[in-house]
């Protein structure tokens, strides 16, 4: 008899997309099965396509391990809006099904959690917005902003025992950051458990993409997560240009791999100085800060915007930025110069990295079952890349290795961040030696009716997908957006636990999770 | 050296002089008039010192970045007499970003009511002036103004520190007519 987890059919291939459609009893196996074998969980959504063939559908894509491949497992859903969840086996697909749950109301069975992720409380109950025929009255919008966020007795986790307190945190901070609840339970300084609570700032990005056309999403994209703007409106734009068969200009991937590069380049710079803010140690901050302010300044120049928006368009990019070779070749030297000189100053400040040792230690273990993305996967001994698994625009011309580091503490995040910057540095350097061809942007034509695709790239924090998909008459039915942060929060918890409740700053600066880009 | 440091304190604390001299690397207005405005400004109606509580209502963070930038050694608001405090008690003023997410509503309710009066409120960024490219999306409040009374804004996506600084600027004026 044929095993359960071969028991799909193949109903799509599009580019290095594979898409499987399983039965609802064969679900979890075959998910499992490919987790099993060495994939990895990328993203994991839902569409309403009532409209289109009467089901909702769930998508799960894994990468397809040494290989430029995604098998996308679809499981059609059409009366009983339930489905055997995946966390048990596939602990990464936690927080994925709890917000399905919220947009879609689709339930997973046997899910150990199944409290509401994206929503707070006075959200009215069984209210999707997701859902094609969604609406919501004026007066629920009101209790919605107006009704406190949190119970009392709350329905947090509760930790018991002698000498366990509670400190709530937020969601208005102390610092200039985003908003966000904390709840910790200390044992003196100790902390012993976190529960974060976030989407504060849910702006319901997904359903808005949905009233407006693929071009002016690329907007939208942009001001999602305000650091990763560059890599967004890339992923973005090579979701919907892979999904309309268009081919861009070798000259419009090479100012969008630069500009990746710099986007890196600044954030990785600018953390390693905030990760001093986290021990005290005021020259080093205003070292990094002084550094990324001259490279958001070099952006300024070259694209007329600091956080490089504005540039990608869908087909191409709108500005030519190998006119500006010469300065961006003498900042990046000036820059080259300063971060090697900060970087010496650091490992050289015995009391600020004994701080950085053996803090906020995530195990490889926990990041890999958890679907850890980006500088923190790295950081714990994943050797994850976007940029090398499913090589895109010029990474598989230009040569780099991702670097890992095993240790998972705060010192090998900063550690992954200064080899990746040195990285860039390298990259940005040969890609301006070389000349390239093409126009700056094609003319995309309007997509096939409901077809869709995968866009992808890494963000300075992680991977980062979207999957659009069109109808009829071109304008997009369901933009998915999974951004790195995503991914990362729900380990957060873990790697300050058994950290005093002091390191905890220090230990969310070394992840530096956006807040935006996790509630969308 | 240490008598003359002691003479540069003294010359320091009893000197007229009230305007910080700012080294030629580090000029970043265009014209050292606005400078002395400003200056001026938080010196008569701030006796000295403005302090900002900055509030994030679901920006997407580069309003806030801006915000960091101003501290930084390049801009160093600081000179100017103006710092980011931690806790709107504490505040002249609040500095609200982003287009306010309905599940951060009440939080910045809360927190506009813990600023003592006389509080100003500054809309900073496309997405607190009308929720930008945000506008029409059911889960935000399109704009702050719709959640607490505005007295100022700046436009801007983001604005740049400079912009920001331009606008506080403008914002002594405007506070000055009023006085």
């Amino acid at each position: 008899m044929e095993k359960s987890y071969h028991r799909k059919v193949l109903i799509k291939k599009h580019l290095n997309e594979e898409y499987y459609e399983v039965m609802r009893e064969d679900f979890r196996d075959v998910c499992t099965y490919l987790e099993k074998k060495g994939g990895i969980l990328r993203l994991m959504f839902a569409t309403d396509e009532r409209q289109i063939n009467g089901t909702f559908r769930l998508y799960v894509v894994f990468s397809v391990p040494g290989k430029d491949a995604f098998s996308i497992i679809v499981l059609p859903l059409k009366d009983d809006l339930t489905y055997p969840s995946l966390t048990v086996n596939i602990p990464a697909a936690h927080w994925y099904e709890r917000e399905i749950k919220d947009m879609f109301g689709l339930f997973p069975v046997r899910h150990p959690d199944t409290r509401r992720l994206v929503f707070h409380d006075p959200f009215p109950a069984d209210s999707h917005p997701l859902r094609k025929d969604w609406k919501i009255s004026d007066e629920d919008l009101k209790t919605w902003g107006e009704v406190s966020a949190i119970k009392s007795p709350s329905d947090f986790l509760q930790v018991e025992g002698e000498g366990i307190y509670e400190i709530p945190v937020g969601p208005v901070h102390a610092g200039i950051i985003e908003p966000g609840h904390f709840r910790f339970s200390a044992v003196g300084e100790t902390i012993f458990f976190l529960e974060p609570r976030l989407f504060y700032t849910h702006k319901g990005t997904e359903k808005h993409f949905e009233g407006m056309s693929f071009s002016q999403g690329v907007k939208l994209a942009e001001r999602v997560s305000g650091t990763s703007s560059f890599s967004h409106a890339t992923a973005y734009c090579l979701a919907v240009e892979r999904m309309c068969g268009a081919e861009i200009t070798e000259k419009a991937q090479a100012v969008r791999t630069l500009l990746l590069e710099l986007e890196r380049l600044y954030n990785h710079i600018g953390d390693i100085g905030n990760i001093c803010a986290g021990t005290g140690l005021a020259l080093g901050y205003a070292k990094g800060a002084v550094i990324k302010e001259r490279l958001m300044q070099l952006n300024d120049r070259l694209t007329g915007s600091r956080y490089l928006r504005g540039v990608n368009i869908v087909g191409g990019v709108a500005k030519d930025i190998f006119r500006h070779t010469e300065d961006i070749m003498k900042t990046i030297d000036a820059v080259t110069h300063e971060y090697k000189d900060l970087m010496k100053f650091l490992l050289g400040t015995v009391s600020h990295i004994e701080r950085l040792e053996n803090t906020g230690v995530l195990s490889g273990e926990i990041a890999r079952k958890m679907g850890v993305t980006g500088v923190a996967a790295r950081a714990s001994g994943i050797n994850d890349d976007v940029r090398k698994a499913h090589a895109h625009l010029l990474y598989d011309r230009l040569y780099f290795e991702p670097h890992t580091q095993a240790r998972g503490d705060v010192y090998a995040r900063m550690m992954v961040r200064a080899a990746e910057a040195e990285c860039s540095i390298s990259m940005i350097n040969t890609l301006l030696e070389s000349s390239y061809k093409g126009e700056l942007s094609v003319a995309v034509d309007k997509a096939p009716a409901y077809s869709c695709s995968l866009g992808y790239t890494e963000t300075p924090r992680g991977s980062v997908f979207y999957w659009v998909m069109s109808d009829e008459q071109g304008k997009p039915v369901r933009v998915k957006l999974r951004s790195p942060s995503f991914c990362n929060w729900p380990v957060v918890p873990f790697a300050v636990h058994g950290n005093i409740v002091p390191d905890f700053p220090l230990c969310n600066k070394s992840f530096n999770l956006s807040y935006s880009g996790c509630d969308m | 050296m240490i008598s003359n440091m002691i003479k540069q304190i003294l010359k320091n604390i009893t000197g007229k002089k009230n305007v910080i001299e700012v080294p030629d690397k580090l000029k970043i207005l265009p014209d050292e008039e606005h400078l002395t405005d400003l200056i001026n400004g938080i010196d008569r109606i701030f006796g000295r010192s403005l302090r900002i509580r900055q509030v994030d209502a679901g920006s997407c963070n580069a309003c806030e970045w801006e915000c960091t930038a101003l501290v930084n050694p390049i801009y160093d608001i600081q000179r100017f007499g103006i710092d980011f405090v931690a806790s709107p008690r504490h505040a002249d003023m609040l500095l609200v970003t982003g287009p306010v997410s309905r599940q951060m509503e009440l939080a910045l309710k809360k927190t506009y009511l813990a600023t003592p009066e006389p509080r100003i409120v500054l809309a900073c960024g496309d997405c607190a002036v009308d929720s930008g490219v945000y506008k029409g999306s059911y889960a935000v409040t399109n704009g702050v103004a719709n959640v607490i009374p505005v007295d100022f804004y700046i436009p801007g996506c983001p604005p740049t520190p400079l912009q920001i600084l331009a606008g506080l600027k403008q914002l002594m004026e405007k506070l000055s007519s009023r006085k």
